[in-house]
Parts: C-alpha cells; structure tokens; sequence
C-alpha cells in the first residue's frame, strides 16, 4: 500500500489573520487533509450514485464468475494422478456458523461445530523452488469480499486466477500428486463422513490478561491476613544460584487472538448442498470467523483417510451424491425413535 | 332431508356432549334418541326404521391441537449468528417432528414423557410430571418435568429433539401465571405433585388455552432464590402469607424500572415467528 500522511490542522491561526473572518465564522473547525497523495480511494471522486452502482456491478460480476467456475474439468484440468499412501491433499477454507446437536445411534449426545464453505477457490501454485524447497504448496482462498479494499498485488493474484477476491488465503502444503489447478471450486464433500481433520483459527482475543486467567494459577487465598496479594504469580524463580528469571516464565500479558490448531476432530455428517461440515466438539475462533481446515496429521487417525476424493472432489464426476452424507453412528432425523437394549 | 335433519341433529346432540363439563375425565356412551321415522299418512302403521347405532365419542384420545401454535425454540435468539444456521437447524427440527408428535405445551402443563433407557426395567421409562421450565433454541430444545415421588422432589430435563424419546402426551393442558415455574422447588409439595397414573384430561382443539390462575404457598424461607426481587416478577406466588410488608418493600431496593424503557434490548420477533410459521406449516404439509 502506498504510504500516505495527514496533517492535522487547527484553524485557529485564521483569527490571529484577519478579525473579519474569525468574527464570521466563529467556531474552531478541526480538520484531517491528505498531503501524500499516491494513491486514492476507490470512491474518492465517485458521486453516491456511482459509488453504489459499482459496488452493485462488481457484485453482479463476481457471483456470475464463480457460477462459471463450477466446473472446473471442462478447460483441460491438470495431469490426475491415483492416490497413494502418504499423499497430502489440499485443505479447505471455511466460515464457523454455530455449534448443534447431534446423537448418535446408541442415544449418545453429542455437540458439532457447523462450518460452511463459502466459495472456496484454488487461488495459487507454489512449485517446490518457490515454496520452501521441500514440497509443493496450493493458495487456497474462502469467502468473497469486495475488491476496492486490496492491495494491487492481491488482485494480480485472483486475477490470474479468475476468480473474485478473497476474504481469507492460506497455504497447504500439498504432495506432487495432489496439484489441482488455480481457479478449482473446492466443496464441503472434499471431506467425507468419518474421518478425521485438523483445524486452524485465530482464537478469540481475551486482552491482556492476569496469570490467574491466562495459565490457570492458583492465586492466593482470600483471607488469612493476606494483603495486596489474591490473584498474583507469586514468586518466579529461585533465588541466589541461578540470580535470573529464566526465559520463558509464565507472566500477565496478551491473551487469545493467536492461531489455534485444534487436531483430530471428526466429521459427523456433510451437506453437499449447502456445503455444511459438522464437526465433531469445538474449534478455535469466534461465530462467523474463517478458518483452515485440512487433513489431520496424527498417525493414528490416519487409517481414516483411506481413498477419498482425490485431488478433491468435482462435481462432474460424482454429481450423483445425496443432500446429505451421514457417519454410520449418526442418528438421522428421519429414522424412528431408538429403542436401546 | 328428514335423515339429513336427522343426521344434523345427531351431530347437534354429540356437541352439547362434548360441551358438557360435569362429564370429563370418563369414557361413556351417548346413543342419540331412538326416533321412528315421521308418518306421512295417518292409516298406515309407520314404517319400522332401525335405531341409529350409538355415537361413541373416547374422551381419552387426545386431540391434536388446531390453534396456531409455533414452539418457542423456532424463534432463533437475538445474536449475530449467520440466520443461514438457524434456518439449517429448523430443517432438522421439522424432520424430526415428522416422525415424533411434539404436541403444544407451555410451562404448568402436565405432561408425560416415555423415554428409551437402557437401564430402565423393559427399557423403557415413563415420566409424569408439570413442566417447569422450556429451555434452549433450535435442536437443544429442553423442557423440565417435575414432580414429587416418594416425598421427595424428582426433575428430568428432556431434550425434546432427543431420538430416545418415544412418545409426548400432554395430560393436562393449561398455562399458568409464570413462564417459568422453578419456585416450585420452594413450594409445598403439593403444588408440584401429580399422580403418575393420571388420565388425560381433554381440551379443546381451538379457542383459548386454559388459564390457571392458582397462587402457590411456600415453604418458609430461606429459598433457593429470593423469588420476591423485582428481576423474577413472579406473580403466581402468596408472597402476603410468607413475607411482611417491609420486606416487599425492602425487595424493591433492587427494581431496574429504567430497563423496560432500552431500546436497544428490544426484540420484536412477531413478523420473524409468523414467517417462520408459515415455512413451518408448507414444510410440515408436505
């Protein structure tokens, strides 16, 4: 972004000026002028009118270039290789709705995160050279935004890509058999029932935070002649011999608002037609925040991750799946009452 | 048209019937009068009609209920939740009271619950009880049931859109003047007391919800909650026989009448609920 000041300006020297004009306008105006000018905002020399009929346009366009976008095979779609033991598949990006219910088959209640993915594109590939040396990467990016708020590099990017702009880009790390062309819709049923993913979010900020709050301390008792000290770290550290603070010491400070993985979390049931995925507990981040989630990496899990959709899952290839995919020990709503034994 | 009359005045006679309050709570027979067919001539001897067969109306079936009626946990509460997920959930809530009858009920009805439990003799358990308290929002939808067995105090929490609950029957419809009945932990045990064996008692399909407008008597203090403080605003409580004056009085020291006046916490949901209705009801029909 191009660097742009302000100065402040008091207008008060007018009066010092010219008496006439203090005396006409006799309140003091505070006013914010641009000096550095390289740049303008979008809307800067646009009337109402123009401002919101672009906005409308612009609108209009996106929705019609992600409607074109649903099916990717038609323009020759990249070399597909067969899945492997030990690829990695591209991830996804996704919006948190809400926690639900959910029972299983045995009576059990259960509580699942929604999250939906809202137009999820491949965005970018990153060779192996251009990425770290080691492995191959994919820019996948969720939820459209508007366009007059990003930088001209970004655009470039979803240029290039033929799809809107992003609110959220993030990296996977994918393996060489897994590269799926730039401008690839991703669905919710690239994640299928019954296996286990991993999830990454910014968690909820909590500000500045007392040890008590921030590492769960004990604190001091309320009574007993204390003074001054109920909710205090205490001593941190021994004295004389080593006469520091060792580095690393749990202190007050910033709480929250740091990325979060939340690993093996297991998929109860997927909503192709919204595009819904019901995640098993809770995942990091507030209601309607953005969130990366990807295939989990625990070993023990892995055995889940036999044979899914590879690269991802296209429409054209399996359009024939129902509304609803369900776990096995998924109660479905539509099933009689359970009668337990 | 004299069976036509007939027949009118048939359906006339079970409808003074049903209207008759004396004779609730019991199974009967009500045969129409026996009537001979009306002679048109004076000579011949009149012609021999059977007797209508007996109109037997089973005042033990409950009726499903006809007046509009949406259930409190379709009205999503008032957050910044994407209104995408509430509607996801009522899909949900509607396919499953596709296959389980959720009938109308409000807190001081008595209902039973039958519920599948695997520790249960015959698996299965069957509870009676007034209902408390609703509780939750869209899938998580509870209701409290309460009752005293044995001298002592029983409440079950239900989820409504659990799939080990069997059956709902409303025993006994009726509202009373609390949303939220809880205080009848404090009360004496009379007033949440009800026979387990209870026969339904039937109600009308339309027209107005039975009002109970019974004041509870309570145990002496203390409660578990101060029940007279003005944030409760209970009114089905005897508060005269447990408390002086002075500490009613006292009580409102902590009135916030200025919170009835905030703009910002009002939340009209009556265009919202009758929307909702109406999907509710095309879903439902379907």
């Amino acid at each position: 972004m191009a660097s742009w000041s302000c100065r402040f300006l008091l207008q008060r020297g007018t009066r010092i000026f010219s008496l006439r004009t203090a005396a006409e306008s006799p309140a003091h105006v505070a006013a914010c002028i641009r000096t550095v000018k390289t740049t303008t905002w979008f809307d800067e020399h646009l009337t109402e009118d123009n401002q919101e009929y672009m906005r409308k346009s612009t609108a209009q366009e996106y929705r019609r270039q992600t409607a074109d976008k649903l099916n990717p095979l038609k323009d020759e779609p990249w070399q597909r290789q067969e899945w492997t033991q030990g690829s990695r598949r591209v991830g996804l990006v996704a919006v948190k709705l809400g926690m639900a219910p959910i029972w299983t088959k045995t009576g059990e209640r259960h509580v699942a995160t929604m999250l939906q993915v809202q137009d999820c594109h491949v965005i970018k590939h990153l060779s192996k050279e251009e990425y770290d040396g080691h492995t191959a990467a994919l820019l996948v990016g969720g939820k459209n935004v508007s366009p007059f708020h990003r930088s001209e590099e970004q655009m470039e990017m979803f240029r290039n890509a033929g799809v809107p702009p992003k609110h959220k880009v993030t990296t996977f790390k994918v393996s060489d058999n897994a590269l799926i062309k730039p401008g690839t819709p991703l669905y919710a049923a690239h994640f299928r029932p019954g296996q286990y993913v991993d999830i990454t979010a910014k968690s909820i900020g909590k500000g500045f935070q007392g040890v008590m709050k921030r590492y769960g301390f004990k604190g001091q008792p309320a009574t007993h002649g204390q003074t001054k000290t109920h909710r205090r770290p205490g001593a941190s550290g021994p004295g004389g011999d080593p006469a520091k603070v060792f580095k690393g010491k749990k202190m007050p400070g910033m709480m929250g608002n740091i990325f979060v993985t939340e690993y093996g979390l297991k998929i109860w049931r997927v909503n192709t037609k919204y595009n819904v995925l019901y995640v098993n507990g809770s995942v990091p981040g507030h209601k309607n925040c953005v969130l990366k989630i990807r295939d989990t990496v625990l070993p023990n899990r892995s055995s889940t991750l036999l044979s899914p959709p590879f690269p991802t899952y296209f429409t054209e290839e399996e359009g024939d799946l129902d509304e609803d995919l369900y776990d096995d020990n998924l109660f479905i709503h539509t099933d009689p009452s359970l009668t337990l034994t | 048209m004299a069976a036509c009359a007939k027949g009118l005045d048939k359906c006339m006679f079970s409808l003074r019937l049903l209207r008759n309050p004396r004779l609730q709570n019991e199974r009967f027979i009500s045969t129409s009068l026996c009537r001979l067919a009306p002679a048109y001539n004076s000579e011949e001897p009149p012609k021999f009609t059977p007797p209508p067969k007996p109109v037997i109306i089973d005042k033990t079936q409950t009726v499903a209920s006809l007046r509009k009626f949406l259930s409190p946990e379709f009205i999503p509460p008032r957050q910044r939740t994407d209104p995408f997920k509430f509607s996801i959930e009522r899909k949900d809530m509607i396919r499953r009271r596709k296959v389980l009858n959720i009938p109308e009920f409000y807190a001081g009805s008595i209902l039973a619950v039958t519920m599948a439990d695997p520790n249960a003799s015959g698996k299965m358990n069957r509870f009676v009880g007034i209902c408390i308290q609703r509780g939750g929002k869209g899938l998580g939808a509870t209701c409290v049931l309460r009752n005293i067995i044995d001298n002592q105090g029983v409440e079950i929490c239900y989820e409504l859109y659990s799939p080990r609950i069997q059956k709902i029957d409303v025993l006994k419809l009726e509202k009373r003047l609390d949303d939220n009945l809880m205080y009848l932990r404090d009360a004496l045990n009379e007033y949440s007391s009800v026979d387990p064996d209870m026969k339904p008692v039937p109600f009308s399909p339309t027209g107005e919800v039975p009002f109970n407008k019974m004041k509870v008597r309570m145990r002496p203090k203390p409660w578990s909650k101060r029940w007279e403080r003005p944030k409760f605003n209970i009114q089905g409580i005897r508060f005269d026989l447990s408390l002086t004056p002075e500490k009613m009085e006292h009580a409102q020291k902590w009135a916030q009448p200025w919170l009835e006046y905030d703009m910002l916490k009002e939340y009209d949901t009556s265009k919202l609920e009758e929307q909702i209705f109406r999907e509710f009801q095309q879903e439902m029909s379907k």
